[in-house]
């Protein structure tokens, strides 16, 4: 890509987990990183997620979800990308999830899974050398 | 204190050359700029009035109590010598352990197990977020989350089935049932009552707690389904038919400990929470009601929550003073129990101060905020299980710890033995009258904005909320703030303790995997059977009725509920008529 463009992340709350507290915080910490951030709010179904991935042209998308509906979630997000084409947009799925879903969610094609305790930079240079540069 | 004008100018000037022969010299050894401890004295608390600051532990302004002891202290010895648990909830007939999952018939079966085991309370209901957000189960909205951070319930049906466990020596007039549900709180309240109508049993005895705070979604936890000012609508008719109808119901339990886990400051955290209580306050006031016949049925539920344990100690004394202050004085209030903040628990390190690095460090850590809360006057609850922060539900082993960690501080370490042992200390004092003041502070300017529900239309709460949260973790990014094993510590010559952990086996993780198809049957058997001109009846009034906002929705929801309509039918006409809450954005 240019190296005039941002790099464009859609922060996104699927379901109905209403904590966004870990959602808000890396919205701002990337913003703060130099990223263009467009953070949905809460109660996004995967079908608004994807169509916000869309139209926003964005290079990542990051789900937050910390009820325990990660897993369903995130596979409705996968299957709406692809039905619109966009399939390719890498997804990195944070908050509170079990250690044997983070190998489910890898599996599924999620790029990395980031728990309680990462530092934003972490996320930011992810983010950096290992989806926009790779 | 009682020190005269004279005696504090000595204790200064001697401060002072303190500071210059001890202090400077130990600067300069270590060689550091700024000390990193202080030492309080005197002078820090000059205009100290004991009886007006702190009076008498169950006296005005309750800062050194709401009580000299509560129930489980009086009996702490004796119980523990006979083995009973006055330290853990559901040995009494109160509500019992906070719970749900599954479908209402796992979770009837859960009770029953606990029951075998010894629980006599009555359920303290987790529901799921579809039933808490107003879906049924086969919304697409409830994709995955069908019964997963609580029960599933559709309709009032799924509630009888919940209270098939309780019945006989635990029927709903002799235990009490706490529901953690705050937008559709007033269908829930119908439900109750309708059950106590089908079971002949009069509303009078009907006990519990809805926590039905729905200001607090908006800023904090997320559950809202209407905008605030018809929210509050709701608020009220619950308010006035509880009074009416249910008077042992408490009618809301107002959040402190959500607000702070969402990322609020302690001050955010009290400012906040008490402009949203004033607000509830002033709903049953321009609704023509005593506020000394309602203010004593409202409850917190528990203030706080951070690793700091002086800052916790003073925000929950200050709290107090606060509270019984704002209640007395705004409101006019003399019934002294409407003034005492009424909390499950006090001060506690709140779930977000522990840590999924070495998880058993959370056990030191929850210690700390028992031993708060032991200080400033409630159970010294060792909150939460260390493994909380896993996301698998707590072990049993990890409440057999927490529970005994509680029980070492009250037995072995003796820290519910005296009230408010802070009482008159010169730091404590002046902490205390800081964090009033700051909180007094941003409680004004809510004030100045319109109150909770103007601070919260216009995204303010929330904002600020979101920006502490984000200026916190900056300070842990920086190790401006030190977390043990997250940002400091964590190199390798610190070892990973593992710890074994095994599943409760009261809890089928497997059942919330098919909750969702299990819940879905059961909903369409529902629509086949019920009569569906009952339901249309009853939605239609209850549909004009939300047109006049001077009209009360309860007797309209208690029809509705009767006719086994929906969660969702019923949130979706009173969504028709108030339409739905925007989520705020950055």
């Amino acid at each position: 890509m240019g190296s005039d463009r941002k790099i464009r992340v859609l922060v996104a709350k699927p379901g109905l987990d209403g904590h966004d507290r870990g959602a808000r915080v890396v919205a701002y910490g990337l913003r703060d990183a130099g990223f263009e951030v467009i953070y949905t709010g809460l109660r996004q179904s995967p079908e608004q997620i994807a169509a916000a991935a869309v139209q926003e042209d964005v290079d990542v998308i990051g789900l937050s979800i910390l009820s325990g509906a990660h897993l369903a979630l995130t596979r409705k997000v996968f299957e709406t990308l692809e039905a619109q084409g966009a399939g390719d947009i890498p997804i990195l799925v944070g908050g509170l999830i079990p250690e044997d879903d983070k190998r489910a969610l890898q599996e599924m094609g999620v790029a990395e899974v980031f728990t309680a305790g990462t530092p934003i930079s972490s996320i930011a240079s992810f983010i950096e050398s290992r989806i926009v540069n790779a | 204190m009682s020190d005269t004008h004279d005696d504090l100018e000595r204790i200064a000037e001697a401060e002072e050359q303190w500071r210059r022969d001890v202090v400077e010299p130990r600067l300069k050894r270590f060689q550091i700029e700024k000390s990193p401890t202080r030492f309080y004295t005197p002078t820090a608390t000059r205009d100290f009035d004991f009886l007006e600051k702190v009076g008498f532990p169950g006296c005005y302004p309750f800062t050194a109590g709401n009580n000299p002891f509560d129930f489980w202290r009086a009996h702490a010895e004796a119980g523990a010598k006979l083995g009973i648990r006055p330290d853990s909830p559901g040995g009494g007939a109160g509500a019992g352990r906070y719970s749900g999952y599954g479908t209402p018939e796992d979770y009837r079966d859960y009770q029953l197990r606990m029951q075998s085991l010894g629980s006599r309370g009555g359920p303290n209901v987790a529901f799921d977020l579809v039933t808490q957000c107003g879906y049924d189960s086969d919304s697409p909205n409830a994709l995955g989350e069908v019964g997963r951070v609580g029960v599933a319930l559709d309709s009032f049906r799924d509630f009888e089935t919940i209270y098939e466990a309780f019945t006989g020596e635990r029927d709903i007039d002799k235990v009490a049932s706490n529901f953690t549900i705050n937008a559709p709180a007033a269908v829930i309240i119908a439900m109750y009552a309708a059950l106590a109508e089908k079971r002949g049993i009069s509303l009078e005895k009907l006990r519990g707690t809805p926590q039905n705070d729905i200001l607090k979604e908006f800023i904090a936890r997320g559950t809202y389904i209407y905008p605030p000012r018809p929210s509050m609508r709701l608020f009220r008719d619950t308010l006035v038919f509880c009074r009416a109808h249910l008077p042992k119901l408490n009618v809301t339990s107002i959040g402190g400990y959500h607000i702070r886990e969402a990322g609020a400051t302690r001050i955010q955290d009290l400012a906040f929470s008490f402009a949203i209580g004033c607000a509830y306050l002033q709903a049953g006031v321009d609704a023509g009601l005593e506020i000394d016949d309602f203010a004593p049925m409202f409850t917190f539920n528990a203030f706080g929550g951070s690793m700091q344990l002086y800052h916790e100690v003073a925000f929950q004394r200050a709290a107090r003073r606060m509270w019984a202050r704002l209640v007395k004085e705004r409101f006019g209030a003399r019934n002294p129990r409407g003034m005492m903040i009424r909390q499950p628990i006090a001060a506690h390190i709140g779930c977000t101060s522990t840590t999924l690095q070495r998880p058993l460090n959370n056990l030191a850590r929850a210690m700390v905020g028992g031993v708060a809360g032991g200080m400033c006057g409630a159970l010294p609850a060792a909150y939460p299980p260390f493994d909380e922060p896993l996301g698998l539900g707590h072990s049993l082993e990890a409440i057999q710890l927490q529970v005994d960690a509680t029980r070492i501080l009250i037995y072995e370490a003796g820290v519910a033995d005296v009230n408010d042992p802070w009482a008159g200390s010169y730091f404590m004092e002046s902490l205390t009258d800081e964090t009033e003041a700051a909180a007094q502070a941003e409680l004004d300017k809510i004030d100045g904005m319109g109150g909770a529900v103007a601070a919260i239309e216009s995204g303010y709460m929330q904002r600020a909320i979101a920006r502490s949260a984000y200026e916190r973790q900056k300070r842990i990014d920086s190790q401006e703030e030190l977390m043990v094993g997250v940002n400091c510590f964590t190199g390798e010559k610190e070892i990973e303790v593992s710890v074994n952990r095994a599943v409760e086996k009261l809890y089928d993780p497997g059942q919330m995997a098919t909750a969702e198809e299990r819940q879905c049957a059961k909903l369409a058997q529902l629509r086949r059977e019920r009569d569906g001109k009952g339901v249309s009846r009853a939605l239609g009034s209850l549909e004009t009725s939300a047109k006049d906002e001077g009209a009360n929705l309860m007797p309209d929801l208690i029809e509705c509920v009767k006719n086994e309509a929906t969660i969702q039918e019923i949130c979706d006409v009173l969504r028709g008529v108030f339409g739905e809450a925007e989520p705020v954005k950055l």
